[in-house]
């Protein structure tokens, strides 16, 4: 099972070790798909150590400077994904997950179809689908 | 399912209401029943800066029958309405209906609605977002949370909109956030103080609000004290 974990921000702890735990499985690989605006993953998921804590095995990608979501798209159908991970950054008064640009550009996206599950630090794009 | 958060541009009922001379602050749709010929009953909460009567709103609005209005008893140039409109008045409404999504809160302001509903999963998010945008114009999605209850249906929260005309703004304010954060959950899941800080007001005033609201609360279970 392919998982690709988006990461806004090097402090998405959270969101990553929730996705570790309770998303990808030994079987496939994952991608942590670093978005322009963060520099350096390296730290955060060397601390988390995927590999040994996780058994799995992982890559670090960085989607191109000004990219949308359709470099994203791309990129996910590329490598066959089965679920994207979004860190969630905060909640409305009311405890909705905050949909930035990003996320409804994803969730909106006429080609990814899916279900959807809602967690305590990300949500999850599960089960996807593509259409070409 | 999928408990959704949305904003479109201010149309129907809201706009016209936000286009009349009085200043408007917000406009609540709390119910609506259909009626023949592609006429709509609304239930409306309305807030305004100042006092305004009947005349003057039936007067500004010459397309909509206002039934009747009641100011609130607490919030000041608060009014509820009852009045009679056309459909198209309540477009986003009808929208989520026929795609057999479930309206719970539309409000308007001056430059947008805010609307929250019930949706099954992402394929049907995306059906429903797609209407809304291609009648509207455009749709902002706001927030999303995992629900397995449907909750309360446009207005079917009695208990709420009897509270909501029997504790202050700031009471319901108080109220919720607390109730949000998780201070009345046993153990305590935040501080008076944290809420204070949420809110920016003072630990003093917030301990003041929440004992109105209990006070309120009584009065409305017991009846007024001797």
């Amino acid at each position: 099972m392919t998982t690709i974990i988006i990461i806004k921000s090097a402090d998405q702890r959270s969101a990553v070790t929730e996705a570790l735990d309770s998303v990808v499985d030994a079987e496939g690989p994952v991608y942590f798909l670093r978005l322009p605006p963060v520099r350096c993953l390296g730290p955060l998921v060397q601390d988390l150590n995927p590999m040994i804590e996780h058994g799995v095995t992982y890559s670090i990608e960085c989607l191109p400077e000004r990219d949308d979501v359709s470099g994203l798209v791309e990129f996910a159908i590329e490598v066959d994904a089965d679920n994207i991970c979004i860190g969630i950054t905060s909640r409305t008064m009311t405890g909705k997950a905050q949909i930035d640009e990003l996320m409804e550009s994803i969730l909106l996206h006429e080609r990814l179809s899916g279900d959807i599950i809602v967690g305590d630090h990300l949500i999850v794009l599960e089960e996807l689908e593509y259409e070409m | 399912m999928l408990r959704i958060k949305f904003q479109i541009r201010s149309a129907g009922i809201a706009s016209k209401l936000f286009a009349i001379d009085e200043q408007v602050i917000s406009v609540e749709i709390d119910n609506a029943l259909p009626v023949t010929e592609g006429e709509v009953f609304l239930s409306l909460t309305v807030g305004f800066h100042a006092d305004i009567s009947k005349e003057s709103l039936s007067n500004q609005l010459p397309n909509i029958q206002i039934i009747d209005m009641s100011e609130a008893n607490v919030t000041p140039h608060t009014y509820y309405l009852s009045v009679l409109a056309d459909l198209s008045d309540v477009s986003v409404l009808s929208l989520l209906t026929e795609n057999k999504a479930i309206p719970h809160t539309i409000v308007g302001t001056d430059s947008h609605l805010d609307v929250v509903a019930s949706v099954r999963d992402w394929t049907h998010l995306k059906e429903v977002a797609a209407t809304i945008e291609d009648n509207h114009g455009s749709l902002e999605l706001v927030g999303t949370t995992q629900t397995e209850s449907i909750g309360f249906p446009l207005g079917s929260n009695k208990v709420k909109q009897s509270i909501s005309g029997k504790l202050s703004d700031n009471q319901l304010e108080v109220l919720e956030t607390a109730y949000r954060l998780g201070y009345f959950k046993v153990p305590q899941e935040v501080t008076a103080e944290e809420i204070a800080e949420e809110l920016d007001i003072s630990r003093s005033t917030l301990s003041e609000r929440l004992r109105r609201v209990e006070h309120s609360f009584c009065a409305l279970l017991f009846g007024p004290q001797e």
